[in-house]
């Protein structure tokens, strides 16, 4: 199409930014979208990998996000598939891993394949949303 | 071998010798227990036969004169007890004791300290494919419960504070009855401890445990649990039988399908079947997946002692597993166990006893 899905944002939109966070527990999409929204991010869930994709190309456009919090271990597409989908259709949004597993060896290859951190549950609040932020700015530096 | 041409077993002294005996012999074909006997009516091996419906009594002579004996071991050490079987024993009943009886003990006790490092063997590689499962499955809801806590230091509001509090008890339940399962499971259990176990709570258990190593998210457990009545056992042992059945449907499923789980009492046993919608097992193949170190996964994957560990167990019990497959359908794993314990059992005198050679 040409056209990018991943624009700047809008600044009619009064947020710092649109997160993504897939994670098959609610609760854990709960505490990071309560948390989030607290430091002035906006929130969409996805309780799977497929679910994910599916609210990222649902709707007439294709929907705007600038980061993407994604857990490993999940039913139907796991997390490390849909990382390498997110990596190829949506290259320049960062990907920050939060996951149960605390595997040195997962974390390198995610690492290698340009996922800008990988968190180890339990993460503190203060750490995701540093995080976030350091994803955001990150961002904005390769972008402009 | 069919049941008529078993050797008839009886046992004499009911301590160790006398338990491991029983263990062994329940473990092997073609070998039936005709019945144990010790003076000391509270002896481990008189109950343990009692739990497996083997005869068990106080009196040796009753027992060493039934005429379908063919073997007497003795492992009480007593020196007088050669000369009184000599005295009541039938003509063709043969006697092992003395000397011979404790070298047949002592090869008893190497080869069950053998199964027993590859029963542990096999525990510490499930517990290793596990531990990755375990981690995620115990950060979870450490994250949760951080994040609630957290949440709660920033909230002023009354209502989301009970709220988070409630999350944060909910998780904390949660761990405490993983680790539970944990603790049954990695146990090495004391020797022969038996306790009575409700079938259907340790199976919801086992599917519990599974999550650790298999995620079973899009596997449908569909239990059908009859009543039927507690089994004396180790938990942690039956524990291990029903992990490995349900890991290898789940796995032969490639984790999607449906999973059924049933109690029942069908001939007068008690009958517990773990069934898969999976690829099924090749005929050929049917007869060899009780054998230790068979294996049709990847090597790192599977070591093959899954069903080898689950048949040995099962068989301490008295009971027996027998797998039922059609390729391309499923497979069903049928486990039979005794009715443990009727009351007041004695030595039948005149017809020969079955139970060990199921
Ligand atoms: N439910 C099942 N459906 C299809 N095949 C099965 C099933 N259960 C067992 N098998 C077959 O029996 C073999 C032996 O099983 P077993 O549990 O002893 O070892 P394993 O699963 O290969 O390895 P391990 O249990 O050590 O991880 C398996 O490799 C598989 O081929
Ligand atoms: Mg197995």
């Amino acid at each position: 199409m040409g056209m990018w899905p991943f624009g700047h944002h809008d600044p009619s939109r009064a947020s710092m930014g649109r997160v993504l966070i897939v994670d098959d527990e609610e609760n854990i999409r709960r505490v990071a979208r309560l948390t989030l929204t607290k430091a002035g991010y906006e929130v969409i869930e996805g309780k799977d990998g497929a679910d994910a994709i599916e609210a990222l190309n649902s709707g007439e456009n294709p929907l705007l996000v600038d980061v993407i919090i994604c857990d490993i271990r999940m039913p139907k597409i796991n997390g490390v598939e849909a990382i390498s989908y997110f990596r190829s259709q949506y290259p320049s949004v960062p990907i920050i891993v939060q996951t149960g597993f605390p595997d040195l060896n997962l974390a390198t290859s995610l690492m290698k394949q340009g996922v800008s951190d990988y968190l180890v549950k339990p993460v503190e609040n203060e750490k995701l949303i540093a995080a976030v932020a350091k994803a955001v700015e990150g961002r904005e530096m390769f972008t402009t | 071998m069919g049941p008529e041409q078993s050797i008839h077993i009886a046992i004499l002294g009911g301590g160790r010798g006398g338990t491991a005996l029983i263990e062994l012999f329940t473990r092997c074909h073609g070998i039936a227990i005709t019945g144990i006997a010790d003076t000391n009516p509270d002896a481990p091996g008189l109950r343990l036969a009692r739990n497996l419906n083997i005869p068990a009594t106080d009196d040796p002579v009753s027992l060493v004169s039934d005429m379908t004996v063919d073997l007497i071991v003795d492992v009480t050490g007593n020196p007088s007890m050669p000369a009184l079987i000599e005295r009541h024993k039938s003509a063709r009943a043969e006697f092992l004791g003395g000397t011979a009886a404790k070298l047949v003990w002592s090869l008893i006790q190497d080869e069950r300290d053998l199964y027993e490092h590859l029963a542990h063997a096999e525990k510490l590689s499930t517990l290793g494919t596990f531990a990755a499962g375990i981690a995620h499955e115990f950060n979870n809801p450490l994250h949760m419960m951080l994040g609630f806590a957290q949440l709660i230091q920033d909230t002023q509001d009354p209502a989301s504070v009970q709220e988070y509090i409630q999350e944060i008890v909910k998780q904390i339940k949660h761990l405490s009855n993983m680790s539970t399962s944990v603790n049954l499971y990695a146990r090495t259990s004391a020797q022969g401890e038996l306790v009575p176990v409700q079938i259907p709570k340790l199976l919801d258990e086992a599917v519990r445990m599974a999550k650790f190593s298999t995620i079973l998210d899009e596997v449908t457990v569909i239990p059908h649990y009859e009543p039927v009545p507690d089994i004396q056992a180790e938990p942690g042992e039956l524990l291990q039988v029903f992990m490995n059945l349900i890991v290898n449907a789940v796995q032969a499923m490639n984790a999607r399908g449906r999973l059924t789980l049933r109690t029942c009492m069908e001939n007068g046993s008690i009958t517990v079947s773990v069934e898969d919608t999976g690829p099924g097992i090749a005929p050929q193949d049917l007869a060899k997946i009780f054998a230790p170190f068979f294996t049709t996964k990847k090597t790192g994957k599977g070591t093959g002692l899954g069903l080898y560990i689950v048949d040995t167990i099962i068989r301490k019990y008295g009971g027996r597993i027998e797998p039922r497959s059609e390729v391309g359908k499923g497979t069903a794993f049928r486990i039979h166990f005794p009715v443990a314990g009727l009351p007041q059992q004695t030595v039948p005198s005149s017809h020969p006893a079955t139970p060990a050679s199921i």
